[in-house]
Order: C-alpha cells, then structure tokens, then sequence
C-alpha cells in the first residue's frame, strides 16, 4: 500500500542487497518456520517468570489494598500512573509510522511499521493496567463504562479527564489492533500458503480471514488501510493530548499547566521511536533482518529523536519560564525548588530527566553517531529512562509539596510490589513481542515488495544507470 | 355440619369488645414514634399524592424484588425497654473523671451503648467543652484487655475468683488476720463527696488506717505554698478571662495543668476580638520546652529547668521593684516587660506556675499578691479539687511500707509501680504488705504485683459524683448495665466495711440528704450538674511571714550540668492513665505533630551542635523531614539509661530535653500502649518529699542509630523552603501590625476582586469558567467559621471527629506512610522572628483543617464516576459504594484532605483474610467485637480502596433537619452542631446555615471583615470554610505591609 509517486534516485535504498520477491519473503517468513532459537527461549522464559510476578504483584495489590504502595495521603499517584504514562508515551511511534508517516509519504516506515504497530499495542496493553489496577476497587472498574444501567440515574462523569482517558485510550486500542491486523492480513496469507504442516496451515487460514489475494482482496484492503490510517491520525495526537489533561485540567502546581498537550505529544513521539529503536535493533541482530532495518532507518529514526528531544527541551525551559514570569509562588516552588534544585529531596529524578531527554540526544547532530548502531541502542534506553524521569518528576515532585505545606509528604520510595508490578508489565510486553516474533512477520512483506521496487538496492542501481544515461543524452542533446 | 365455633382466647370467643379493637390494630402495642407524629399513621393518602405513593410503593417492592438482601441477625426486643427507640439515640449526663480530672459530659447511647461523649453545657464552668481524653474515654470501655471477672494474681497471671462473695470473703479472712497493721488505701485524687466519706467511714471500722492520696503528676508544691500562704491545703480558681495579663512560668494551663478545658475557656474569651474594639489580653510564657499553652503565648521566654526557681523569683522582683539578677539578658527584658504589664494591669493580672517547689509556689503567691490578682482573677471564694495529692505522704507511705508498717494496701486507680519516680522501692515495700488488693479495670504495672483484683467499672457503667469545685457537683450515672463481671470499687468498701445496699443507693442517700427529697435528685441526675446561683469570690487571707525563707531558697540555683531534662506530659496521653486508648495514641502531639511514640524534643541549636543538622539549610531539614527515621541520643541521668529519637523542635531551650511521660507501659494494660514509648518516670526525683519532674543532670551522647517517628506533618513552617509566605495559606500578624494597618488582609482579598473581577466586583461568580451560581440556591449552605485566635491546638475536635465518623485507627507504621485516615488534623505551623534563630519563635499557629466543602469543587469534577458530588446544601458529597479509588479526587484536592482507605482497616471488606499480616494489631484490635460496639450507626464503616473525608456531619445534617421537618418549622441556627464544634472547649469552630442571617456562622463571618479570610481563595474553589486571621498581642511592626507581597525577609530557620 504505497503512495509513493517518485523516489529520488540520490536517496539511499531503503531495502540494502540485491533482493527478489522471493527472497524478501525467504527472509521475513523463515524464522516463523524454523523451531524458536535457544535465545528465543530464555528471553521468552524471563519475560514470562517477569509477568509472572508482575501478576502476583497485582494479586498482592487487589486482595490487600494499595497499601502494598508506597503511596500515601498526599502522593495518590506515583509509580502506577508515571508507568502508564510511560507506556502510553512509547506505544505512540506504532500509530505515528503506520499513520503520519504514510501521509508525509515517508517510504523509509515500511520497514519498521509491523513491530513498531505490534509494540504499540503491547505498549497500550500495558500502559492499560496501571489506570486499571490502580483503582481501589478494581472490581468496581466497569463504573467508568457508560451503559444503561440499573444502579439508577448513576452516570459517569464526563467531566473527568480520567474519563476521557478510558475513551482515548480503548478507541486508540482498538483502532491500533484493527490497522495492524489488517496488515497483517496478505503476510499471514503468504505463511498459510507456504505451510508445509496442516495444523499450520490451517492456524493461518483462520488467521488470514481466507485471504487470496485477488484484485477485489488487494483493492479493499487499500480502502480499508486508508481509512483506518485516517482515523488514527488523530488518534497520535489526541491520546496523548488527553493523557496530559489528567494533569493539566488540575489545580495542582505542575500540572496545571497549558503547555502539556503538545509537550506530552513530542515527548511520546520521543520515547516511543526510543523504544522502536531498542527494539529494531535487537530484532534485526536476532533475526538478520539488517537488508530491511537498514542504518538508514536507524539514523532517520534517530533523527526524529533529536528532533522531539529538543522540542521536549524547549517545552522544559518554557514551564522555567513561565514558572518565573508568572510570579505565582506555588508554581515557582514547584519548579525552582522541587525540581531545579538538584539538592531537594526529588531533584535528582529532574535533573536526571534533563541529562537523559534533552542534554544526551543532542550527539544525534553527528552524523556518525547517528548512523552507529551501538550508540543508538545505548541512546534509545537513555531516552526511555529519562521518559520514565519526566513522568515521574511530573507526578511525584508536583504532589509531594503542594499548596499546604502541613501536608508536605515524607520520602517516597516504591515497594517490592510497587516495582513488581513495573516489572510485570515488562514481563507482559516482552512475553507479547516474542511472540509475536515468533509467530507474526515482523517485517510488513508485502510493504516491502511494494518498495523494492522503488527503492531497492537492485532498482535503486538500475535507476542510477538510467540516470546517468540521461544526463548523458541531455548533455549531448545540449550540445546540438 | 357442625356450627361449633373455633376460638382461641376466650376474647375471641365472648367477642368482647377490647379483643375486636386490639384486632383491628396492626400493631400490639405502639409504634415507637414521637408524640408528635402519631398523627402520621392516622393519614389517609390524600389524592395528590397518589402518583407520588404508587410511585413509591412500586420502586420499593421492586427494589425488594430485584436485590438480594444480607442477612442480619439483628434480633427485635421481646419486651422493649421503656424509652429505647431503635435507631434513635439517648443522651444520658453522667461525669468523666480520671486522677482528679472532672469533666461534666452527656453520653450518646444507641441502642442501649454509649458510643459518644458529649460536653454538658449545663456545666457553667466547662460550658459544654471537652478534651481529647474525654472524648476518648469511651473507647476504654470497650477496651479489650479489660479485666473481666475478679481474680487472684498469682506471679503476674490472672485466675478467676468465681463469685464476688469468694472473693470478699477472701478478703476479709485476710483483713481479719493483719494483726493490727494498719489498712491503707492508695488513690489518686478523688472529687467524690460521697466516695470521700465512705472512705472515711470504711477507715473508721479500722482503726489505725489512713487514706492517702497519691497523683503521678501532683501539684502537691502548689498546695503547700498554699497552706503556707493562705492557710488552707487547697488549690483556689482561676479566671484567665478576667486576667488582662497573664505570666505563666512554665505552666501548660492550656494542655495539661490542672484543668485545661476550664482554662481554655477562660483564656479564649480573652483572645476574642471584636474589630471594631480591639482589646487582646496578653500572654507571657516562661518555660524550658514548647508547651502547648507556651505556643499559644505572645511572648516567650525560655530557661533551664534547674532557673525556674530564678526566674520566679526574677518577677517577684522585678514585680516588687527590686534588682533582677540571676537570668540571662533576654529573659531578664521579657520580666521587665512582664513586671510592668502586670504592675499596670490593675488587678487584672495573674501568674501562674508549673513547679512543684512549694518555695516557687509561694513567691508566685506573693506576686499574685503584690499584683492584686487575689479576688479578681484568683478566686478563694472557690477552691479546685482537681488535684489533692502531697508528694510527702507517698514518700511517707512507702518509707512504711519498706518498715513493714503496712497490713493492707487497697489501691484505686494508683499505679506507683509504673510512675513513682523511684518504682523499685514501692515494689519492695509492696512485698512486704500482708494483703495488697487492687481494684482496677486493667492488669497494671501495680496490679500484677497485688494478690487479689477486683475489676473496676468503666465510669460510664457507674453511678458517682463529682466536685471539681467547691460547690460545683457533677454527676455519674451509668449509661450501660456493666459489660463484665466487675463492681465498683465503692461497692467493696462497702461490703467489706459490713454497711448493707450498694453504692448506688448510698450515693443517693447521700446526695438526697443534700438537695431534698427523691424529685430533686432526679432533676439533678438528670441536668448533670448542680452549682451555686452566683459564684462566691474571696481574696482568701494572704500571709506573708514564709515568702522570706522561700525567696531566700530560691536565690541560690540549685546545682546543674550542661544537659536538663523536663519530663513533661503530652496533652493526649497525659500521665499515662489512658495510654491504651488507640484513639490518644494516634492523635498527633499538638506540637510535634507525632503519635504512638515519646522521644526527646531538642531545640535546633542542641540538633546542630549533636547531629550537625542545622534547619536553617534546606538541604539539612528536607532529609530530617522527609525520612521518619529520627536519630537518637542516650541519655544518662539519676543513674538511669535512655536511648531515644529526637525530634527537633524549635523554641526549645538550648540545653534542655524534653521527654513525654506516660509511655513504656508493659503489654497486659493494652494493646494500643504495648511497645509504644519508653518510661520517662524513673528520670523524676524525690527531693525533700516533693517529686521533681527534672533532672538538673544529664549526659547526652549522640548515637548512629535511627529510630522511625510518626508524623502526620513533617514540614512545621507556612514560609516555604524558597523563603516565601504562603499567606493565602495562613494569616497571622502582630496586634501592632493589625491596629495600624488593619486593612492588611481585607487587602489581600481585595486584590483578587481587582484581578479576576472587574466587572461586578464579585470574585465569587465572575472568577470562573464554571458557573458557581449554580450553588447559590435558596435554602440551607451549610458554613463553618473557624477563628484562629480562639484554637489553640487541644484536638479534642480530632477525637470527637474520629468517634463520631468511625474514621480507624490505623497505627504506628500506617501513620509513618502517610495512611492516617484523620479527617480532621490541626495543622501546626512555626512562625520565626526575623534574624534567622529557628529557635526564636515569633508564633505558633494552629490551624484546624478539613474537607472545606468547596462550592467549585477541584475534588468534584475529576472523579471519573461521580462518586463525590456537591449537594444543593453546598456539602462536597462523598458516595462510598460509588468510589473505585482512582484517588484522583485526592491528588487534586489543595487541602489534602482526602484519605484513602489503603487496607482493610474496618473488615468491611469482602475479601477473605486480607487483614493479618497487613493491619497493624491495633487496628486489628480495633475490630474485635467488642469494640466495634464504638461504632456510631448512623455512619458507614467503610471498605477497603474508597476514598474518605470530612462529611460536616452530615448524619447530623439529616437527624436535625428531619426533626425539624417532622415538626414542620425550620432548622433553628445551633441546633445541629458537628462533632468538632460541639467538642471544642473554645468555641473556636462555629458551624451553620450560611444562608440564614442570623446564624451564627454568618454573623461571625460579618462581624469579622477584617480577619476573615478563605483558604487558597485565589485559585477559586470557593470553600465554605472561612477562617479568621490570627493576631497576637505583641508591638512589633513589619516595615511595609500594605500590599500582598509574597517576597518577605526569608523568615524560616
């Protein structure tokens, strides 16, 4: 599904060796062939004892209370929705290249467009259980759900951002799973009919919803691809736009803030191109895919990282200001002594936000380090630790002192169970994605296919010639 | 067919008449309904109301349809007692007394238990005021390590006497076999009249045998200097109301001295402005540690314990004219400056004293003499028996026991074993007593060392009396049949003093012989309290051939080292009496905002120059703060060895500690008190028959180790670590400051008209985006005003609070995370002088804070579900069963006064076994059955995960305005008072109809422009709770003031 009209012949190719059809589909679909490899087997078998306990996290947190937090009468948000927050922020960059990046006809995203989509959904996955096991009773939850009911006139409020965040977060759930799934569809058709077992065969026939690949098949599923790109191109705005009114609409020092919607949105863009990049990069080591994931891929990903770091970075300096200009000395305690005092009792974490989001991506200005693989994945974890910090340092050094300060909080630190549950939703992300990697193309095939064209190393090549050929004939044409 | 008839009484049968009438009622016998509303049942619908009935009717048979109802095994009353109607309450006057302290209350009984104290307001001393003990007391009723049957102690282990006559008649073998030794009955201080001469007259059938009364904290200095002085062994009234100046040397007349809820009253009417008259009585405090009466003072003054001596007599001289000498220079100014005020008082003046020197005690007299304070603001006409013990007697009384000079020891409520300073030689000479018999509601440190035990009544199950003054009687009666096998100690004396009847009917006699006949007994039972028409006054008949000796012994300090310490008593936990009440435990200290534990109060200067914390840097008092692990000192002293935390509390003296008594208890007295706290007691001294509460000596020695504190606040100032006055947050200024800019915080409000409403000028409607009109709707908002210069910090209004809401008591290490689930806390703030000495208080504001009841409510509209919601009354609603617990209603508050209900504290939950393990063994205990009888009824228990607040009582709310509806009239203004504002000694909180204008909320808020003021109103959650500014009454003047400038001088530490 390509809208590309014209690919520069002086761009790099996006798809590196000289590949056939039939050697871009050897490549992508073989690993779901082949039994799982011993390091699948580990990283599956940590990510599962991870979710593991993260369940038993969970099961502590709903039988006994969330006493098993740390949390307490002035911090009533720490860990759990700084975690959502950070997860919602990273399932961002699946939508933002499967959507945006298909309007600005960037053709560079049909290599990374299925695992980053797949991460997004894993991503929101996880995110959804914090704001769902945070709840004091979470066997009350279906209270957020607006249906008739026969508790009486009793409706939900629609006045609640937390409200608003159910719809935001369930629509781009759903829309996300649909538009990667759609994807799907032809790749899953290609392993049915390459199954040399029947259960398989028959796995991915239910899966593929009976795909044949006819001109009709081809034509609806362009439709439905547009139209699904068009609905959640909103959709990357607008989760996280609404994610931030959970704090923005506050009267709370550090979070009442305007600025949060477009600050929230970069910094999600941010981390979640982070966490594609910490992932493609062990994907295309494990799975040799690196003819797909290209360095080129890497460094425009990395590019967008330096991009929405720095806008993060301005957004940071402008709350300084504005904390500063508005003379308001709760906002000015919240910012100049909570946070930009490195020596308050949470300094730390902003100033640990500051070296990981906005001082370290600025190497990305090199192009040498941009285009080194070491370095980014270094980088994409730094990026998404200081991610961590910013969510943290919004929640937690915004509540801990407020307007009262006879309510000053004591020292807050995680329990085991705290961090448990963290964890466990690793646990769940990476359980998820080795999974996926093992039963799913992790790489959009037939996107590729569409792109070899245009944009492999073969084409890429043979178009230079014909080029070169032409600038020739309009020389000679020239002279006459 | 047979015509026989079928029958079943022979009513039935003769078709008497009676029978077919008792046929045609429903109901056998009346419905337990108010007189008034017999006529409800005799309705007939009436036709408009049709649809309004059907309507009814079908929602209730469908809701009795469709759910499927618990099963409760509540069990309806065969014969119903006269006067119990279920679901409403009774209220019965009865007395709360303990060790000398009388409070005249009216208990609430449900259902045949009491679960609230009340103050009586009958009582023109206390005038309905409680204190947080009192409030508290009836949870020891219920406590589950009472002693529940009479027993032989045998090695510190209870066994069961099955009757009381095996019992008595184990007794009096004993008794009988003494040998002529004498019996001794050990008591604290008791204002019983009646009890006074049962005593007497059960000592009259053994000859030889004296009574002695023996108060673990005496004011036995006081009542000597008395004798010397006046000639009578008594302590006379003070009226702090009439007293325009007023000098404490280190008496905590306001916490813990005598009788505070008397004296709180007193002093706020003196602490009342009216501001169109300002008049502000003035308050000098000389003392060694931060008492709560000394945080409420204008002006300070701190010395060593081992001065007060100096520094009393530095008045007297300074009084008298002489040459001051002896005391350092600023405390010299403050007795200059204290001298001269009360010189020009004119009689208005009055000096206290906290010492138990008898030598201080009658330089004080004298000073009071020389002021003229005798007969104006000291009243001999009326003498206080709140306290009767002289040291020396015990002193005495142990000296014989160690002779083996003592047959039998019968103790009523003393506990020498745990708070004589020198315990081991009571337990010694308590060996050699032939017969030691304790009547007790508890295995104490006393009791577990005597042979038999005779479990006491709680008071609310005894009947009694009360003299808390000369002339001023209060009443006991029991508001429950005994819940276990125990009897009033009163009751022994008189078995085993051969009298037939109880008690009760002795007290009756007795008091019929005195009023006149069974009618005005009753009456008096029933008000609670009886008292002259007019109040005696007497200047007494002052003598003053001793004062020369005294100011003679007191020029010489007596001997002391770098480190003092002063051991003094919390105003919760007092002198340890009530340490098992869970509910005083968790009541945070009114000054070091801490509970279930003591620890050493130290002043800023003594942390820096111990530990190297200097609170003046942020970096040093954020990680003293924000960590409750406390560092600790060992304290050697009298040859005695302590280690324990300290908290830095500044205005401390330099060198002094302070340690709170009462804690160190040992596990049989209670659950609440096991391993809470270490025993101050053996740190006191006997000298010369009197017990000193100081050591004058002491090593300190900073430790490594930590120890955690519970807090519930850990920041102390309302200056934030920038250096900025949050004065939105809290208003406080000199009277200088207010008599010359008296517009300052009419100002402050001003500006936000200015701001955000330029058009009409009202903030109130025009500063929103909402529309807050929406709440101004006719009939009842419900308002509360609460003055600051009238609180001065006692929390009785936060156990009054606890109780009525059956807010749970969570525990030591639930409060150290934060998890206390008061809904109403004193916020305590510090206020420095400029110049940068923490240790310098200018003012210590106390700040009553809870759910402010926003009309645009921050709480409100971020609940996802709707669970808390705003009535049309303007209450800021809270619907348990609704709540998921997203707590995001917390986060958003800016008073923080949303609490959570972290575990299960209640059991309400449905979950199974969720609470061993998790809970402390307090709250735990705070489940058992019988304690859980506590609880009010009216009000949920609520489960695991909902948030939870301040509510104004609504359950309150509802029974009065349904009175009133059933009466058809209005809600008069004072009939529904919250739990807080009836508690209150001072008055401090008023509540009421907002809307009404005669109301005394609206009134004190119009009466009152220039000080009242909303908390945080510039971010326009429109609260309905108001406060008023407060002002002490000292000359100092700030430099400029007219605008709301936030950048002050850095004042904080």
């Amino acid at each position: 599904m390509s809208v590309l009209k014209y690919e520069s012949a002086v761009r790099a190719p996006l798809v590196d060796g000289q590949k056939t059809y039939h050697q871009v589909t050897e490549d992508i679909i073989r690993p779901i062939e082949a039994p799982p490899s011993r390091l699948w087997k580990i990283g599956f078998g940590i990510s599962v004892a991870l979710l593991l306990f993260g369940v038993y996290s969970v099961y502590r947190e709903v039988t006994y209370g969330i006493g098993q937090w740390n949390l307490n009468k002035t911090i009533g948000w720490g860990w759990d929705i700084t975690n959502f927050v950070w997860w919602v922020g990273i399932g961002h960059a699946g939508t933002l290249i499967s959507a945006i990046l298909l309007l600005f006809r960037q053709g560079w995203r049909t290599g990374v467009n299925r695992a980053a989509e797949a991460m997004t959904i894993f991503a929101v996955m996880c995110a959804g259980q914090f704001p769902i096991f945070h709840m004091g009773r979470v066997w009350m939850a279906m209270f957020v759900l607006p249906y008739p009911n026969s508790r009486g006139p009793l409706w939900v409020n629609f006045t609640s951002p937390l409200l608003w965040d159910v719809f935001a977060i369930s629509t781009y759930f759903t829309v996300s799973l649909l538009f990667w799934y759609a994807g799907l569809l032809p790749d899953l058709a290609t392993v049915r009919d390459r199954a040399l077992v029947k259960w398989r065969k028959r796995m991915y026939g239910v899966l593929s919803f009976g795909w044949t690949g006819s001109t009709k098949h081809w034509q609806r599923h362009e439709s439905l691809s547009l139209v699904l790109a068009g609905l959640s191109t909103p959709l990357v705005l607008s989760v996280h736009t609404i994610v931030s009114f959970d704090f923005a609409t506050s009267v709370i020092p550090g979070w009442h803030t305007t600025i949060f919607p477009p600050y929230f949105v970069a910094g999600a863009i941010f981390s979640g191109f982070a966490m594609v990049q910490t992932l493609m990069i062990i994907v295309r080591k494990v799975l040799n895919l690196q003819d797909y994931v290209t360095i080129e891929h890497i460094e425009v990903m990395n590019k967008v990282i330096v991009l929405t770091g720095s806008i993060v970075g301005v957004a940071y300096l402008t709350e300084l200001f504005m904390a500063w200009y508005s003379q308001n000395p709760y906002e000015q305690y919240a910012f100049f002594y909570s946070r930009a005092n490195l020596l308050s009792p949470y300094g730390w974490s902003y100033w640990g936000m500051m070296a990981c989001n906005v001082i370290s991506p600025q190497i990305f200005w090199f192009k040498k380090l941009r285009r080194n693989v070491t370095v980014t994945f270094f980088m994409s974890v730094i990026v998404n630790v200081g991610m961590w910090f910013e969510r943290f340092v919004i929640i937690v050094t915004s509540l801990y002192r407020d307007y009262l300060p006879s309510s000053w909080s004591v020292y807050y630190s995680p329990t085991i169970w705290e961090i448990g549950f963290y964890l466990g939703t690793f646990g769940l992300f990476f359980t998820c994605f080795f999974l996926f990697a093992k039963w799913f193309p992790v790489i959009a095939v037939a996107e590729i296919k569409h792109i070899l064209k245009k944009s492999g190393e073969s084409w890429k090549q043979g178009q230079d010639e014909l080029e070169q050929k032409e600038v020739k004939e309009f020389e000679h044409a020239m002279h006459h | 067919m047979s015509n026989s008839t079928i029958w079943q009484s022979f009513g039935q049968r003769n078709q008497s008449e009676a029978f077919e009438e008792l046929g045609q009622d429903e109901f056998r016998e009346d419905l337990p309904m108010e007189a008034d509303d017999k006529g409800l049942l005799d309705a007939k619908t009436p036709r408009r109301d049709f649809l309004k009935y059907l309507g009814f009717s079908t929602a209730a048979a469908s809701l009795a349809a469709s759910c499927e109802m618990p099963v409760k095994t509540a069990i309806p009353f065969v014969n119903k007692p006269e006067n119990v109607v279920p679901g409403v309450a009774n209220y019965y006057a009865t007395t709360y007394t303990q060790d000398g302290d009388v409070l005249s209350v009216v208990a609430k009984v449900r259902d045949g238990r009491p679960i609230k104290i009340e103050g009586n307001d009958m009582n023109p001393i206390t005038g309905g005021g409680t204190s947080a003990r009192a409030q508290a007391s009836v949870l020891d009723l219920y406590d589950v390590k009472r002693l529940r049957f009479p027993a032989q102690v045998v090695e510190g282990k209870i066994q069961e006497i099955p009757t009381f006559e095996a019992f008595d008649k184990a007794v009096s073998d004993k008794m009988a076999g003494l040998g002529g030794k004498p019996v001794v009955i050990l008591t604290t201080t008791i204002t019983s009249p009646s009890t006074k001469k049962l005593v007497g007259e059960f000592l009259a059938k053994y000859p030889g045998s004296r009574h002695v009364t023996y108060d673990a904290v005496s004011n036995s200095g006081m009542i000597l200097a008395n004798e010397a002085t006046f000639g009578s062994k008594a302590i006379p009234s003070y009226h702090f109301d009439k007293a325009k100046v007023i000098v404490s040397l280190g008496a905590d007349f306001l916490g813990t001295w005598l009788s505070p809820v008397e004296f709180a009253r007193q002093y706020a009417t003196g602490r009342k402005i009216d501001e169109k008259n300002i008049t502000l009585s003035k308050h000098y405090q000389f003392e060694s540690l931060l008492s709560m009466t000394g945080a409420n003072a204008d002006e300070r003054f701190v010395h060593k314990p081992s001065e007060a001596g100096v520094v009393a007599l530095a008045l007297y001289n300074a009084a008298t004219g002489s040459q001051v000498t002896g005391v350092n220079e600023k405390v010299k100014a403050g007795i200059m400056k204290a001298a001269r005020d009360l010189r020009a008082a004119g009689g208005s003046a009055l000096v206290v004293s906290g010492s138990n020197d008898p030598n201080v005690q009658v330089v004080v007299n004298a000073i009071n003499q020389f002021v003229g304070a005798y007969g104006k603001t000291i009243n001999w006409g009326v003498t206080s028996n709140y306290r009767q013990g002289v040291d020396a007697d015990m002193v005495a009384l142990v000296n014989e026991m160690n002779a083996g000079n003592v047959g039998a020891l019968l103790i009523a409520g003393a506990n020498p074993a745990y708070n004589y300073p020198e315990p081991e030689k009571f337990i010694k000479g308590l060996e050699k007593v032939a017969l030691k018999v304790s009547f007790n509601t508890k295995l104490d440190e006393t009791t577990q060392l005597c042979q038999y035990v005779l479990p006491d009544h709680h008071y609310l199950e005894s009947w009694g009396d009360a003299e808390a003054k000369s002339g001023y009687q209060s009443f006991i009666q029991p508001t429950i049949h005994p819940l276990f096998k125990t009897r009033q100690w009163q009751d022994s004396l008189l078995k085993w003093s051969g009298v037939a009847g109880d008690y009760a009917t002795y007290l009756k006699e007795y008091w019929i012989g005195i009023v006149g006949g069974q009618e005005n007994w009753d009456a008096a039972l029933r008000v609670g309290v009886r008292f002259p028409g007019e109040m005696p006054i007497s200047a007494g008949s002052y003598n003053a051939t001793l004062v020369g000796s005294a100011v003679a012994a007191l020029s010489v300090a007596p001997k002391a080292g770098k480190w003092e310490i002063e051991i003094y008593q919390k105003v919760a936990i007092g002198n340890g009496a009530h340490s098992s009440n869970p509910w005083l435990q968790e009541m945070p200290d009114p000054i070091t905002k801490a509970t279930w534990d003591n620890y050493a109060m130290i002043s800023a200067a003594a942390a820096n120059e111990l530990f190297g914390i200097d609170i003046r840097k942020n970096g040093d008092s954020d990680s003293y703060e924000v960590n409750p692990a406390k560092p600790m000192i060992r304290i050697k002293a009298n040859g005695k060895e302590l280690e324990l935390p300290v908290l830095i509390i500044p205005g401390t003296d330099r060198y002094t500690l302070g340690i709170a008594l009462g804690y160190g208890r040992i596990p049989q007295v209670g659950v609440a008190s096991r391993n809470v706290g270490q025993n101050a007691y053996p740190l006191a001294a006997i000298k010369g028959d009197q017990i000193v509460f100081a050591t004058y000596d002491a090593t300190v020695e900073a430790l490594e180790t930590k120890y955690e504190v519970a807090q519930n606040q850990v920041y102390n100032y309302y200056t934030d670590s920038l250096g900025v006055k949050r004065i939105e947050v809290v208003k406080e200024t000199s009277l200088a400051n207010f008599v010359k800019h008296p517009e300052q915080f009419k100002h402050e409000r001003d500006h936000l008209v200015e701001n955000y409403a330029k058009r009409g000028g009202d903030y109130r409607n025009e500063g929103s985006l909402y529309d807050p009109r929406m709440n101004d709707r006719p009939g009842i908002h419900w308002g509360m005003s609460i003055d600051l210069n009238s609180c001065n910090g006692c929390g009785a209004c936060i156990v009054a609070c606890n109780a009525e809401n059956n807010i749970p008591v969570v525990g030591k290490k639930e409060v150290m995370r934060g998890h206390e689930m008061h809904w109403l806390r004193i916020d305590r703030y510090y206020v420095n002088k400029p110049g940068g000495d923490p240790d310098d208080l200018a003012d210590v504001v106390f700040m009553p804070m809870m759910c402010q009841h926003c009309d645009n409510a921050p709480c409100e509209n971020v609940c996802p579900v709707a669970a808390t919601n705003h009535s049309s009354e303007g209450l800021n609603q809270m619907t348990y069963n609704r709540c998921i617990g997203t707590r995001y209603c917390a986060n958003n508050c800016p008073f923080k006064v949303r609490r959570f209900n972290w575990a299960d504290y209640t059991g309400a939950d449905s979950f199974k076994d969720n609470q061993i393990g998790i809970i402390d063994r307090v709250t735990l205990s705070m489940n058992d059955d019988l304690t859980r009888m506590v609880l009010n009824p009216d009000v949920t228990v609520r489960s695991r995960g909902v948030i939870e607040k301040c509510s104004f009582c609504v359950q309150r709310l509802q029974e009065g305005k349904l009175t009133a509806k059933k009466e058809s009239r209005p809600l008069k203004d004072g009939e529904v008072k919250t739990a807080c504002m009836s508690a209150c000694p001072t008055s401090a909180i008023v509540f009421g109809d907002a809307n009404d204008k005669q109301s005394l909320v609206t009134k004190s808020r119009e009466e009152s422009p220039l000080r009242m003021y909303y908390a945080l109103e510039q971010i326009h959650v429109l609260p309905n709770v108001n406060y008023m500014a407060k002002i002490r009454n000292t000359d100092e003047v700030d430099e400029e003031h007219a605008t709301p400038a936030h950048k002050e001088e850095a004042t904080k530490g």
